[in-house]
């Protein structure tokens, strides 16, 4: 009987003392890590970034279908302009927002917090000017797609309640720190390893002219609403800006999954077959024996190029379709390059900023450019050039019309891009899909979980901008 | 299985050697007024022989003189009688309620319930076996107040059990499963996406391991008060489950049984029969090229050169062209070489089989034996049953084994041993797909579908060739395009790209019992609770989507040492003193890995990640041990046995919360007064007690979130990646409260013939630990921290009655009820909404401050001032910017069960209705059904009398009930095309139904033997046979082509359809023999 007893004792006392211990030791995450090197943030915010800017997926991307560069066979909800049934806008800020910027701050903090020695003082610098210059592009795209966004407030966990800044001031912010991160990066100091740096593989030199493009690009956006701002920042960055498209900021996917082109899985890999040529873009190229028509598209069964209507059903097998080339599995996908900073350069002559060379010289660097990038020759490009209707000197219409048709048709498969550009110059001029939501998208609705989970400051950013509607137009977009 | 029958049958045979020397008592058995007490249970104390009273209360057994019998009855206390010399015996029984009975409760603490101070309910175990229903959660529907259970209808699938309504906003709501006074586990590890409707499997819940035939009752305890001891697990409240013992001498009990079930047709869709695929009635070829109709394809289907017409395969919808029996078309199969179709036109009529040709009839068997006994010193209990259970979806089973052994011996005559161990693995194969998700059927049956395809023509090419022939091609004009576009063949699906999971559990412990003095005793108990699951799920090389295949191995470990102390003593005349004294560590650890190809397989039909077609991305890995010690103490005061005050204390010191904030406290006092004591010459009353409690429990927080750590997604090339979690943890937690008061009233009348027992509680379940979701803009998806407060009131209210009781007939109900109201009082900051889930159709459910817990969200319509609808200028309806709009709410207004039981002679006949008032239920189904044009709905004629398809310059069209903005009636007819009625054209709140129901749940008729028949056979001592149905009949329901109980998951994001599976309806016969 005793025996039992002081078993029962022993195991008591036992118990007793284990309890004593260190009981949240057992709380320990030993599965992922708590410390981890900056560059790897850099890397999957940039990756994230390419991803969403490329993809074809409906619950994410559907620019194409805007700027009406593809239409569908059988769903017409996204080319009608109806984003909300499939939560499209708040997928896009959730990209924009948890998935590139978080990534890129919390990158850009562990810069901050290393101390100089084995990556010299020089090489931090360089590394937080170009997760800056990642940042300033992503939330310029924000702006681009919503208008008013959390800036000055976002990506702060302590702060969850972010307020909405005015687009406007944002921008300014962001030509301030454009201009910090260019004096800030030193070409002769290294920034990330090749392999971490996906763009452009470690090549500092090339960040910086990424950065004055970047600053082009956010130049020309406002030159409508602000041109003498533009001006100034066009002026100061066009020499230092891209020079051939061997600077282009370009994301190469790789040939396996999970790392290969979206494309490929939304349309290859899926099965899908709903996506097609849209009639408008697919009318035009053929209209002007476009070379870049076989390399944007396939044709129809029977071996025509027959585009798809917008908004309304559209049979597969007899429509034009993306080419083999948009679909690969390792397809580039570009973020911004030599073509664009063409295009704005013609346009800053047109508006009579100070730029060296014509605006037909730089017109016709942008489409040769971009024909070359698809695939063509110099050869091809001088023959299209010189069509009347290519021609500059004899395209139809003024230069915003000549430059945006043009551009439209450069900015195929670069949705977000296009989107920007077509909203911008107000060319070429798009009928309405065959059953629309609205009128044409000059926004995207702000998500809907934000009129839940951030109501005060969402509130107030639907006053401030004029309305929550899709017709409001974004502070740049005067005309 | 043999050579257990044939231990059986020798365990049976020293059974009958063993009782030689009796003789046989006759007797009757009669009320206090002398009237005859039919069917009483008479036993031989400590053996298990034993007889039953006939109608007439008449009996007879065989006994030796000296031994005792115990006569019992329900409405009667038990009595016991000593053999004497004499041959006949009279048994005067007293009769009493279910309010006398003995009850266990916490920690296994039996008492009687006319002293408990705080709501119970106890259902035995019968009740919960008499229709053979094989998991415990789904059996208890209906038959307790204050519980609200949902359970979907797929295989096997998880059960939602709710007590006194939702308190927690995030974490779990579910009651603690409890057997014999250790916690089992009931974890569910369905995904996130699953729950949320976003694909996956309901691979069920894990308290579905229990044994229903090992049950001999099963307690509810409520409240906190009730629970308290069993600390912050119990904070939902407990299922205390109570298994049967082992007796003296030998008992076997044998079941078998067989159900079949088929749908129940009214839980499904219905389909118009006057249009067939497509879209729209133009667009799919162009008259400018020479088609005769632009609603079907044009291109040579058959090689002669000449271009056809041919359905639109690739179209998942049927607002396409009118049946036309005279039409000739190209069907789906003229591209299956195989098919004899191929290549031929057929007539462009309504397929004869729709998608309820799909669903199986099963037929399931449910076998058990249980076998107990024992001697002087120790008793045994060895059983071992086995259901084997086929779904509606071909290739769809779970089968189920369970052994379960529990023995106690007396070591000396103060220390006892206890040991008890089930081992049980359950099986799935083929558990259906569930939510938006193209592996779950119902998807396209429901909602992107083909009226002109014939089911059973898709069985027939699946079998004809075990490829994936499917009707969805995606271009046939081409041998390339000669493939799926969306949706796969069904049956490949089935066959193909199907699941399969296992779960291995033992569950037992050993304790050891020492009497120190008649008043005091202590009990020491180590407990193990373990289990290892795998769960492999396929895609088929040669499916819609990539082939892949994926292995999630999980374990789970608790282990519990317990020791207490228990005192009962009277500590004069008047006052008994009660009390315990303990200590309990647990330790938990649950290990899992998940694993997936890349990429797709190499090797079509070998399923191993080495057969991955590029490298397997990184596995995911989860170690996480938990660590909870606590010591508690309760006592109960009672005087006279009509006054009794309980108090208990708690304290815990969990691992999950940061250190200096890891250790809190439960209390709970409660108090109870039979003031039928005071009025016992009151002959209408027969018992009536007051009672009311108040306690406080405390709950830590989930495993692993006091620190931060970073996610690794897979490298990108040379590049590794690292990223945020999406979710922030928090290291300043502390700990969750829930507090809870009670009051209850149990009165019984004119003995016992009618009473009731009801509860009035509010429980606020405060600071709690929770991921609130917050604005994406904060770089994060949700934070965790403590937050919010949700109160809970409600009324129960179990009402029992006999309307008839005598000789030969007697009919008793029971009715249970229960009306839960709860508001979320605060969130965190300035929030003034939280939201659970966010659903494909752009509705979420929510907790809104000042609602209650389980708003549903999204667009509605934009009213007038008269309250009418507004159309547009094009006719159609308009619809609010806001996405927030409240438009239903997931919480019934109250549910409850009526369960009746009639006995005539040898025949006895219980059914259960179970009713559900008011909440809603988002129906996805309706919302793409609708637009697609399955369902009749969207063939109507119209106001003018003419089919509403027809364009409306022909006189058809529709006008959308509403007003103009003006105010005005509508009176602009509108085309009847896609979407007219469904997603798109309408807003979310068109597709909100209410989802109340009355179902006749269940229903048995039993048969017993009579005992002159059951005499003659010398060593069986009952035989019952019963007809037993589940799910027998909607009586009422709102929401059309469903079961409005039908639900994704378990879990807190209920009120949500997509690709619903159909009520299953069951009969089936059980045989149940006892020896």
């Amino acid at each position: 009987m005793k025996k039992y007893l002081i078993v029962i004792t022993a195991l008591t006392v036992l118990g007793v003392m284990s309890c004593t211990k260190d009981i949240t030791r057992f709380n320990r995450e030993t599965k992922a890590p708590a410390e981890v090197p900056a560059e790897t943030l850099f890397s999957n915010g940039v990756r994230n970034l390419a991803d969403v800017l490329t993809s074809a997926n409906v619950n994410t991307n559907i620019f194409r279908y805007v700027v009406q560069h593809w239409a569908s066979t059988t769903y017409q909800d996204e080319p009608n302009y109806n984003f909300g049934v499939r939560n499209i806008p708040q997928n896009w800020w959730i990209a924009m927002y948890r998935n590139v910027l978080a990534d890129l701050k919390e990158s850009k903090r562990l810069i901050s917090e290393t101390e100089p020695g084995v990556i010299s003082e020089a090489t931090l610098r360089n590394q937080a000017a170009i997760v800056d210059l990642m940042e300033v592009y992503t939330y310029a795209n924000l702006v681009n797609t919503f208008g008013n966004v959390p800036y000055t407030e976002s990506n702060d966990i302590d702060n969850v309640f972010p307020m909405y800044d005015d687009a406007r001031s944002i921008y300014d912010d962001l030509f301030v720190r454009l201009d910090q991160d260019i004096a800030a990066l030193d070409p002769s100091a290294e920034g990330f390893d090749g392999p971490a740096d996906l763009i452009y593989h470690g090549d500092v030199g090339k960040w910086v002219k990424f950065a004055n493009s970047l600053k082009i690009r956010l130049a020309m956006t406002i030159a409508d609403v602000d041109a003498s701002k533009a001006r100034a920042a066009f002026e100061s960055a066009d020499a230092g800006a891209f020079t051939s498209s061997d600077d282009d900021a370009v994301f190469q996917y790789l040939a396996t999954t999970p790392n290969t082109n979206p494309i490929w899985v939304d349309l290859v890999q899926s099965g899908r077959a709903d996506m097609v040529a849209g009639a408008p873009l697919l009318n035009v190229l053929t209209d002007l024996d476009d070379p870049r028509r076989d390399d944007f598209f396939e044709p129809n069964n029977s071996g025509n190029w027959v585009g798809g209507k917008l908004g309304s059903n559209n049979t597969y097998a007899e429509t034009a379709r993306p080419s083999d080339k948009v679909e690969a599995a390792d397809a580039p996908s570009p973020l911004l390059n030599y073509t664009e900073i063409e295009f704005y350069r013609a346009e800053a002559a047109e508006r009579g900023f100070t730029v060296s060379g014509s605006a037909q010289e730089h017109y016709n660097n942008a489409i040769t450019a971009s024909i070359i990038d698809w695939g063509g020759t110099a050869s091809e490009a001088t023959a299209y050039l010189a069509q009347p209707e290519v021609n500059y000197n004899t395209a139809a219409g003024d230069w915003k019309q000549k430059i945006g048709v043009q551009k439209w048709i450069a900015l195929y498969n670069r949705p977000a891009t296009g989107w920007l550009e077509i909203r911008r110059l107000d060319f070429p001029k798009l009928n309405p899909p065959a059953d629309p939501d609205s009128g044409f998208p000059n926004r995207f609705p702000y998500p809907a979980n934000e009129q839940t989970l951030n109501p005060d400051n969402y509130t107030s950013a639907a006053e401030a901008i004029g309305g929550d509607v899709v017709e409001t137009k974004i502070f740049w977009d005067v005309f | 299985m043999r050579k257990f029958a044939s231990l059986c049958a020798v365990l049976l045979l020293c059974h009958v050697l063993a009782y030689a020397q009796t003789k046989t008592v006759t007797g009757q058995v009669r009320d206090s007024k002398g009237d005859p007490v039919p069917f009483a249970n008479i036993t031989v104390k400590g053996t298990n022989t034993g007889a039953s009273a006939d109608v007439n209360g008449n009996f007879s057994i065989q006994v030796a003189e000296g031994q005792t019998l115990v006569i019992s009855s329900a409405s009667f206390a038990e009595q016991e009688v000593v053999v004497g010399t004499s041959n006949t015996i009279t048994v005067n029984l007293e009769q009493q309620g279910a309010l006398q009975e003995v009850v266990v409760t916490a920690l296994g603490v039996r008492r009687a319930k006319n002293t408990l101070p705080y709501a119970a309910q106890q259902v035995r175990g019968d009740d919960v076996t008499n229709v053979r229903q094989t998991n415990v959660g789904s059996a208890l529907s209906g038959k307790v107040s204050g519980l609200e259970i949902r359970q979907g209808n797929s295989i096997g699938g998880s059960t939602n059990i709710v007590i006194r309504g939702t308190k927690s906003l995030t974490n779990t709501n579910q009651a603690l499963f409890v057997i014999d006074g250790v916690p089992i586990d009931n974890s569910n590890t369905n995904t996130a996406n699953q729950m949320t409707g976003r694909g996956g499997y309901d691979y069920g819940n894990a308290a579905a391991d229990i044994n229903p035939d090992n049950i001999e009752s099963i307690n509810v305890l409520k409240g906190a008060a009730a629970s308290a001891l069993y600390g912050s697990r119990a904070a939902n409240g407990v299922i205390m489950i109570t298994t049967k013992k082992g007796r003296k001498g030998l008992g076997v009990t044998i079941n078998t049984g067989l159900i079949h079930g088929a749908i129940d047709k009214d839980t499904y869709a219905k389909y118009q029969s006057e249009y067939g695929a497509g879209y729209d009635i133009t667009g799919y070829s162009n008259a400018a090229d020479g088609s005769p109709n632009e609603a079907f394809w044009f291109f040579d289907a058959n090689g002669d050169g000449v271009r056809d017409l041919v359905v639109p395969t690739s179209e998942d919808a049927s607002y396409g062209y009118k049946f036309d029996p005279n039409l000739l078309v190209y069907h789906w199969d003229a591209f299956d070489p195989t098919s004899p179709n191929y290549r031929k036109p057929r007539p462009w009529v309504a397929a004869a089989n729709t998608p309820e040709k799909f669903f199986e009839k099963t037929w399931s068997t449910n076998n058990s034996i249980q076998l107990d006994g024992g001697g002087d010193k120790g008793t045994y209990r060895l059983g071992y049953t086995r259901s084997d259970e086929d779904g509606i979806l071909p290739n769809s089973n779970v089968l189920k084994n369970i052994i379960n052994f529990a023995a106690t011996y007396e070591m000396t005559s103060n220390l006892t041993a206890s040991a008890s161990a089930s081992y049980s693995k359950i099986e799935g194969r083929g558990r259906y797909g569930t939510g938006y998700d193209g592996l779950n059927v119902n998807q396209h049956f429901r909602q992107w579908y083909q009226r002109n395809m014939d089911i059973l023509e898709q069985k027939d090419a699946y079998f004809r060739t075990r490829q994936n022939i499917t009707w969805n091609w995606r271009d046939p004009s081409t041998p390339e395009g000669t493939r799926p576009i969306y949706t796969d063949n069904f049956y490949f699906m089935r066959h193909e790209s199907y699941e399969n999971d296992s779960r291995d559990r033992i569950f037992g412990n050993v304790s050891l019992n020492y009497k120190l003095t008649d008043w005091l005793s202590f009990m020491g108990r180590i407990s193990i609770d373990r289990y290892d699951e795998i769960q492999e799920e396929r895609i088929a090389v040669g499916s819609v989507d990539p082939s892949q295949y994926s292995r999630f191995n999980r374990s789970f470990q608790e282990l519990n040492y317990d020791l207490m102390g228990n005192v009962d003593k009277d500590l004069n005349e008047d006052f008994n003193l009660k009390g315990l004294l303990g200590l309990n560590m647990r330790r938990t650890e649950i290990k899992s890995v998940f694993n997936v190809t890349n990429g797709g397989l190499v090797v079509p039909g070998l399923y191993s990640l080495a057969n991955s077609l590029n490298p397997i991305s990184s596995p995911v890995e989860v170690d996480a041990p938990t660590a909870v010690d606590g010591y508690f103490a309760g006592a109960t005061l009672t005087y006279r046995d009509f006054l009794s005050l309980d108090g208990t204390f708690r304290r815990d010191r969990s691992s999950t919360l940061p250190d200096g904030n890891n250790a809190y406290n439960y209390y709970s006092v409660s108090g109870s007064w039979l003031f039928s004591h005071h009025l016992q010459n009151q002959p209408w009353l027969t018992h009536g007690k007051l009672r009311a409690n108040y306690a406080e429990v405390g709950n830590s927080a989930p495993w692993g979130r006091t620190a931060d750590s970073y996610d690794k997604p897979d490298p990108f090339g040379n590049a590794t990646l690292f990223s945020l979690p999406v979710s922030k943890n928090n290291d300043q937690l502390v700990p969750e409260r829930t507090l809870s008061k009670e009051i209850g009233l149990e009165v019984a009348f004119l003995r016992n013939r009618v009473g009731f027992d009801a509860s009035y509680y509010i429980t606020n379940t405060k600071n709690q630990l929770i991921p609130v979701a917050v604005s994406s803009a904060t770089g994060y998806g949700s934070k965790f921290l403590n937050a919010g407060d949700v109160e809970n009131k409600g009324i129960e209210l179990t009402v029992f009655g006999s309307p008839v009781r005598n000789s030969n007939f007697s009919w008793d109900i029971t009715l249970n009820w229960t009306r839960n109201r709860n508001k979320v009082l605060a969130l965190y900051g300035e929030s003034r909404n939280l939201q659970i889930a966010s659903f494909q159709g752009g509705v979420s459910i929510n907790a809104t401050l000042g609602q209650p817990y389980g708003t549903i969200q999204g667009r509605t319509w934009v009213f007038h001032d008269n309250g009418e609808k507004i159309v547009g200028s094009n006719g159609r309806y308009l619809q609010s910017v806001a996405t927030n709009n409240v438009i239903g709410n997931i919480n019934p207004d109250w549910v409850g069960g009526i369960y009746n039981t009639f006995k005539y002679k040898n025949i006895s006949l219980g059914f259960l209705i179970d009713v559900r008032h008011g909440g809603d239920v988002f129906s996805l189904d309706l919302y793409y059904g609708l637009a697609t044009g399955l369902y009749p709905e969207t063939v109507a004629l119209n106001d003018l009398g003419n089919p509403s398809r027809d364009p409306v310059s022909a006189g058809g069209g529709v006008i959308m009930p509403g007003v103009t903005a003006d105010g005005k009636p509508n009176d602009i007819r509108v085309e009847n095309d896609f979407g007219t009625f469904g997603y798109a054209r309408n807003p979310a709140a068109a597709f909100v139904y209410d989802a109340s129901y009355v179902k006749l749940r269940e229903a048995n008729i039993t048969y017993s033997f009579p005992s002159t028949l059951i005499d003659k056979i010398k060593f069986i001592n009952g035989i019952d046979f019963s007809i037993i149905g589940r799910n027998l009949w909607i009586i009422h329901k709102n929401l059309p082509y469903a079961d409005p109980e039908e639900n994704l998951s378990a879990g807190n994001a209920q009120g949500y359809q997509s690709g619903a599976y159909p009520t299953v309806r069951q009969i089936g016969a059980n045989l149940r023999i006892k020896f």
